[in-house]
């Protein structure tokens, strides 16, 4: 089964709306509400995108600011239902959409361990058993019951890090995250990535770290304004994104 | 019945794992639904036995068993509680899986009632006390101004037990209405980041107030003592008359963080909506003050009727049937009116943060 789909997303698109702000009160917003003529700017921030990734495959996804890799990534993280298209995703899914998501700086390392791992939906006793090693993983273990907001940035990242890739997930989706510590995490991170990757899990990830992609990627997707550009050969595609924005710069 | 005997030891886990298999590979395909979710308890099962155990090869045996289970080299997939399955395209039924995430995150909308009754105070001297002093303060003050400059008397009943006791409810109340209706704005940076249902904020946080609630009956039993009104046995009834509060608080801060959707606005007025309310409940003057052309305006304040009861339950004051009916069919029907409003919008919610 090593080639299991766990991310399936069909024409995939996200609607938002702004309801326009020229309804000065809320008398004429109720007016045209019961006359169902609420007026909305409509900004579609992903349009007819499709994705498959299979167990132990690599997705990149690459493209400039506001292409719409974030919320990509939202939409497979389940945390924003897609307007149209549908999204089926298999397994346990690990997001990394930022580090740390829910960190509280009074509580001990220690108490966000556990709480970190309880909002990613694991077991209480477990994470309290594991917290230890997950520290000493992220070479943290002896500022375990000390309060968070004393931790420099670089130790939140090794910790939440630590915290999301305890468990061997099925779907691991990482957003920039790697870009942030030192040279000894990034290698450390990518090292336990590698690591999961071989055990089967699926990765789709966001970076504009275009020789990180080459190397571990096995397709990237290249997003523009919401839109696929491309889609294919990681090589190929980082090449060809380069060139364009080398000759953007010009 | 498969899953009735916890496993202890490595033989009880695979006679277990090996009557599963037997399920699994004798039982249609569609009817496999119900077993589908006794499944990841095996999971768990397994694991624990594992643990005890350090058996690494009945896990192996495990994952054998179980269609889709990974290779892998930790126990680390019985750990997971939620679901493991997602499509967008499944309809959800409202309030009924808004119930099923709360259970399914049972461990987080603990461990956020903790935070909220520990963490609120960890960085004072004080701590937990505060929880407690917060009332007592309040009424001190107001016991200085109304019972003494104002001469407010209550019939039967110590003005200043009479009170505490009306003070103690309004501001669990409120505190209520405001956690739970500013749970998603208050949770934004962790709702637009990781997948966790909305609703077990709120949940959490009302049952951090329950905690506080409980805790803070103490000073005024104490002052029923000393006062010699004393304490009747209807008091151990105290718990149920506060989840009815507390569910009337958070079902309106439900409803509230359903209509910050459209209009932020309503944050704000929710404040100033705490307030009418709680000086349309007679917390610190006695219901004969008032004058008999606006009593309606307190009848019809579910909070009056609760506090009625409330305080029947905690110190026998005066209370009559229409009370108690009142005030739990009130919290019951603004709990589900809350609930159900929230249903609905809350997909919006997150993509608006």
């Amino acid at each position: 089964m090593s080639s299991e789909l766990l991310i399936d997303a069909t024409h995939v698109g996200l609607e938002y709306r702004l309801s326009k702000s020229s309804y000065g009160t809320l008398k004429e917003f109720a007016i045209s509400a019961l006359k169902r003529q609420v007026k909305y700017d409509s900004l579609w921030a992903l349009k007819d995108v499709s994705l498959q990734v299979r167990r132990g495959h690599v997705q990149g996804i690459i493209g400039p600011n506001g292409g719409g890799k974030s919320t990509l990534l939202k939409i497979l993280a389940r945390v924003i239902p897609p307007t149209k298209g549908r999204v089926i995703v298999r397994g346990d899914v690990a997001p990394m959409i930022e580090l740390g998501a829910g960190f509280n700086g009074d509580l001990t390392g220690f108490e966000n361990i556990v709480m970190y791992g309880a909002l990613l939906g694991r077991d209480v006793d477990y994470m309290k058993k594991s917290a230890p090693g997950i520290a000493e993983w992220a070479g943290v273990a002896d500022f375990l019951n000390v309060p968070l907001r004393s931790y420099s940035s670089g130790m939140l990242a090794r910790l939440g890090f630590a915290v999301a890739t305890d468990t061997t997930p099925d779907v691991l989706i990482i957003d920039e995250v790697l870009s942030v510590g030192d040279e000894s995490f990034q290698a450390q991170s990518l090292d336990r990535m590698l690591e999961l990757i071989e055990s089967g899990t699926a990765v789709v990830f966001v970076s504009h770290d275009l020789s990180a992609m080459r190397r571990i990627a096995t397709e990237v997707m290249w997003l523009d304004n919401g839109s696929i550009v491309t889609v294919g050969d990681p090589h190929e595609i980082c090449t060809a994104y380069e060139d364009s924005v080398e000759s953007s710069e010009i | 019945m498969l899953l009735a005997a916890y496993p202890e030891t490595r033989e009880d886990a695979s006679s277990v794992v090996s009557g599963l298999r037997f399920v699994m590979r004798h039982t249609p395909i569609r009817s496999c639904a119900p077993v589908v979710g006794r499944l990841h308890r095996l999971r768990k099962i397994v694991a624990n036995a594992a643990r005890i155990g350090h058996d690494s090869h009945l896990l192996q045996q495990h994952r054998g068993t179980i269609p889709g289970g990974a290779p892998q080299s930790t126990a680390g997939r019985a750990i997971i509680m939620t679901q493991r399955y997602y499509d967008s395209a499944q309809i959800r039924k409202p309030l009924i899986s808004e119930v099923r995430n709360l259970w399914v995150h049972r461990d987080v909308v603990r461990l956020i009632a903790q935070r909220d009754v520990t963490a609120r105070y960890k960085r004072t001297v004080l701590g937990i006390w505060w929880t407690l002093l917060n009332p007592l303060l309040m009424t001190l003050v107001l016991w200085i101004i109304f019972g003494n400059f104002f001469r407010f008397e209550t019939p039967g009943v110590p003005f200043v037990v009479y009170l505490l006791s009306g003070i103690l409810m309004v501001t669990y109340w409120s505190q209520t209405v405001l956690a739970a209706g500013t749970a998603v704005v208050g949770n934004a940076n962790i709702l637009s980041k990781v997948y966790i249902p909305p609703e077990v904020f709120s949940v959490g946080a009302a049952m951090a107030a329950f905690v506080n609630f409980v805790i803070a009956l103490l000073p005024l039993l104490v002052i029923q003592l000393i006062t010699g009104i004393g304490v009747p046995w209807s008091v151990i009834l105290a718990p149920i008359v506060i989840f009815f509060i507390l569910a009337f608080a958070t079902g309106l801060g439900l409803v509230v963080a359903s209509a910050a959707v459209f209009f932020y606005d309503v944050i704000d007025f929710t404040a100033v909506l705490i307030q009418m309310a709680s000086y349309l409940t007679p917390t610190f003057y006695p219901l004969t003050i008032v004058p008999e052309q606006f009593l309606w305006l307190i009848y019809i304040n579910p909070l009056y009727s609760q506090l009625t009861v409330f305080r029947a339950v905690m110190y026998g004051g005066y209370w009559e049937w229409w009370h108690v009916g009142y005030g739990s069919l009130s919290a019951i029907a603004m709990l589900v009116l809350g609930a159900w409003l929230f249903s609905r919008s809350r997909d919006r919610l997150v993509i608006m943060l």
